[in-house]
């Protein structure tokens, strides 16, 4: 059973973000971290890097695939988890909360409006594993 | 449909590395067809997955002592040493419908494919169904020594080990077929604290095609036949093809990465080639 916290939006690239007025954290979803299956390594942009909507943050490596990590909002890296370093197993296993990879200070909250609630997600997911 | 074949060559391994991603970069931009790359390697080399530190995860110093050359691909997995070896590499496009968007069914399908054509060669290949420790913790860093999922296996032992980026939903994934296994070189290069012992303990998880091939077949022959498995597990026709001028382009823009210390020594993580950047610059 995969988790849709409904305090969350969701990107197509499988990236939620908890909004808290201009801050943005960021993580990879339960859909996303069940599809990598354990993840073994992840690199970010640095602290004040400014990073594009749909564009990469950093990469994750699991088993045996590189993936780039792709955000959904445009704005500042002002934080990055730093818990990944001692326990990078906690993206699979808290994925929505002590699992989250980056906060962005975001400069254009439009952007969300493009984002997924829970449901939508969840029908976005279904309609992806159909549709193969 | 028909995807494009780029017929079997020999090349360097930086000149592969950019070849391999100069096509990736080219087919998610024009959401071209997907293409089918056979390869080898000379003069030989080891390569390491996105995330490994040649520092660290293989012999470095042998391989300069030996003229090795070292690159870091921009897929995971682990390290590979290109010798007595076909490498293949598929390219998709976002959408692309015959294959799905996750990593292991993906995997899955190329298997299957490369399963096919070993059919074909007599030889009778299975699909690894779960993660397997390596034998012995000091080969974590080498591609053969853990076979994943849906990794090809003849006889239980690994005979592919591939591996896979995804970019903007699309896929690139090359992976290294061994025609012949020499442990010993392969562990001396691979392994920094290497014995007999420890090569004979590979030799157990590891095949080639020529343990198991009844007559000798050149490369180029192995690879008609691999295509040839590709074609009939999918339905598709493969139409050999060329680089395109744009992806002549970008590889000599990204051989240069490639050939660089900064990269392979993972002193700079990121390198976005501009699809408008000057050959010369």
């Amino acid at each position: 059973m995969k988790l849709f916290p409904e305090d969350l939006l969701y990107s197509r690239e499988h990236v939620w973000v908890r909004v808290d007025g201009y801050m943005a954290t960021i993580g990879i979803t339960d859909f996303a971290q069940e599809s990598l299956g354990e993840i073994l390594s992840v690199e970010f942009t640095d602290i004040d890097d400014y990073v594009e909507r749909d564009e990469p943050f950093g990469s994750i490596e699991s088993a045996k695939a590189v993936v780039d990590l792709i955000s959904p909002v445009s704005g500042t890296v002002i934080s990055i988890n730093e818990d990944i370093n001692d326990d990078i197993g906690i993206i699979n296993s808290d994925p929505h909360d002590t699992g989250w990879l980056i906060v962005v200070e975001m400069d254009d909250l439009e952007q969300l409006d493009d984002l997924l609630v829970a449901s939508a997600y969840h029908d976005f997911i279904s309609q992806e594993m159909h549709g193969v | 449909m028909a995807w494009r074949l780029i017929q079997y060559g020999v090349h360097s391994i930086f000149e592969s590395m950019a070849i391999d991603e100069a096509i990736f970069l080219h087919t998610i931009k024009n959401n071209a067809s997907p293409t089918l790359r056979f390869y080898s390697t000379s003069p030989e080399a080891v390569s390491l997955g996105y995330f490994q530190d040649a520092g660290k995860e293989i012999n470095l110093e042998k391989c300069q002592q030996e003229g090795v050359d070292v690159v870091r691909r921009i897929t995971g997995g682990k390290a590979v040493f290109h010798f007595q070896e076909i490498t293949y590499c598929v390219t998709a496009a976002s959408g692309e419908p015959m294959f799905p968007k996750n990593i292991a069914g993906t995997y899955n399908i190329i298997s299957a494919c490369l399963a096919r054509g070993l059919g074909y060669l007599g030889i009778e290949a299975f699909l690894a169904e779960g993660k397997r420790k390596a034998a012995d913790g000091d080969f974590e860093s080498f591609c053969f020594a853990s076979p994943s999922q849906n990794e090809l296996l003849v006889e239980g032992r690994k005979i592919c080990g591939s591996a896979q980026m995804r970019k903007h939903g699309g896929f690139l994934q090359h992976g290294s077929l061994l025609t012949s296994f020499d442990a010993q070189k392969t562990a001396s290069l691979l392994l920094p604290d290497c014995g007999k012992e420890k090569a004979a303990t590979i030799k157990k998880s590891v095949t080639a095609l020529d343990e198991h091939l009844k007559e000798s077949l050149a490369t180029s022959e192995i690879c008609a036949i691999l295509k040839k498995g590709f074609a009939d597990q999918l339905g598709i026709e493969l139409k050999e093809g060329r680089l395109t001028a744009e992806e002549e382009k970008l590889k000599n823009i990204l051989i240069k990465k490639y050939v660089s210390t900064e990269w392979n020594m993972k002193i700079i993580s990121m390198f976005r080639p501009d699809f408008n950047q000057e050959e010369n610059k």
